[in-house]
């Protein structure tokens, strides 16, 4: 049996090159606003005075505040592939705490662009990885964003 | 409320859940915050006529605020004193305005990892059609008594 390849078209010299996305302050009202919207109540996210006797001697954020930044456009693969694209997978790896105060900086790279087909046809997958620093160098987080490109059936 | 759990506390099998409604306020409120730069392309977030225009039949909810739902119920599960470590999501389907979810955990492992309480849980929501939207993995490290 022979494998056809798919055919798609995508910007192969962006593979592995960092763009900087930006930097933010993450402000006490920040989390707080954060922690209000997404209705977390661990104290060693909300509360001054509990958190000042826990693990950190402050507040921290909460990890999915620092996933949830959107600190600028990344690079663009620019793939020539289906017309609908989806949002697949993400993993995130913490490494650090966030501390009010913090400035935090993303910096993207595209990992991979490949093709997989299975029972419901051929999608191409492009797998962004954003890290975050803070102002003092330190990872406190990565992640791993898989986007799919697919053909919508108009049957 | 929030309490301390211990690695000594947990075993391979227990399970855990939060419920959550994914309201139109809480979703916009989100995507303020979080996307106020997406413009029009975040339209099928937090409206009928956005959710249309792009050929879906209600509007959803950002995966990554769904990955944060997920990652509330680990955080608040394990206590101050844990630490999450990695969370894995895969979006299976879309979370839509109006759905009813339970956020569940299920521990699939433990194991000390030089002195530390390692635990490995698998996570997902759960929708009122009972479907699976979202489904991962966690590692999150918990205190020893």
């Amino acid at each position: 049996m022979t494998t056809e390849q798919p055919v798609f078209e995508y910007d192969r010299d962006i593979i592995g090159k960092q763009f900087e996305l930006g930097s933010q302050e993450i402000t006490r009202e920040r989390i707080r606003r954060f922690c209000e919207v997404l209705g977390e109540t661990n104290p060693l996210f909300t509360d001054d005075e509990a958190a000042a006797s826990g693990p950190y001697g402050a507040v921290i954020a909460p990890p999915g505040l620092v996933y949830s930044l959107q600190l600028g456009q990344g690079p663009d693969a620019k793939v020539v592939f289906g017309q609908a694209t989806f949002h697949a997978g993400e993993r995130a790896e913490l490494h650090d705490v966030v501390r009010p105060g913090d400035v935090v900086t993303a910096r993207q790279q595209i990992k991979d662009v490949f093709a997989k087909t299975g029972r419901s046809g051929t999608m191409v997958f492009v797998v962004r990885r954003t890290e975050f620093t803070n102002q003092h160098g330190t990872l406190v987080a990565a992640v791993e964003q898989s986007m799919v490109h697919r053909e919508v059936n108009r049957g | 409320m929030v309490e301390q759990r211990y690695f000594e506390q947990v075993d391979p099998g227990d399970e855990f859940e939060e419920q959550w409604t994914a309201e139109t306020p809480q979703v916009a409120a989100y995507v303020e915050m979080n996307m106020g730069g997406a413009g029009a392309a975040s339209g099928r977030f937090t409206s009928q006529e956005g959710a249309e225009s792009v050929g879906m039949r209600k509007p959803i909810v950002p995966g990554v605020m769904s990955m944060c739902l997920l990652t509330r119920l680990v955080t608040d599960w394990m206590g101050p004193q844990g630490k999450l470590r990695t969370i894995d999501v895969d979006f299976r389907r879309p979370v839509e305005h109006g759905d009813q979810l339970r956020a569940l955990g299920l521990i699939t492992d433990t194991e000390e990892q030089d002195g530390a309480g390692i635990v490995k849980l698998d996570v997902y929501l759960e929708n009122d059609r009972g479907e699976r939207p979202l489904q991962g993995v966690a590692i999150v490290e918990l205190p020893r008594q």
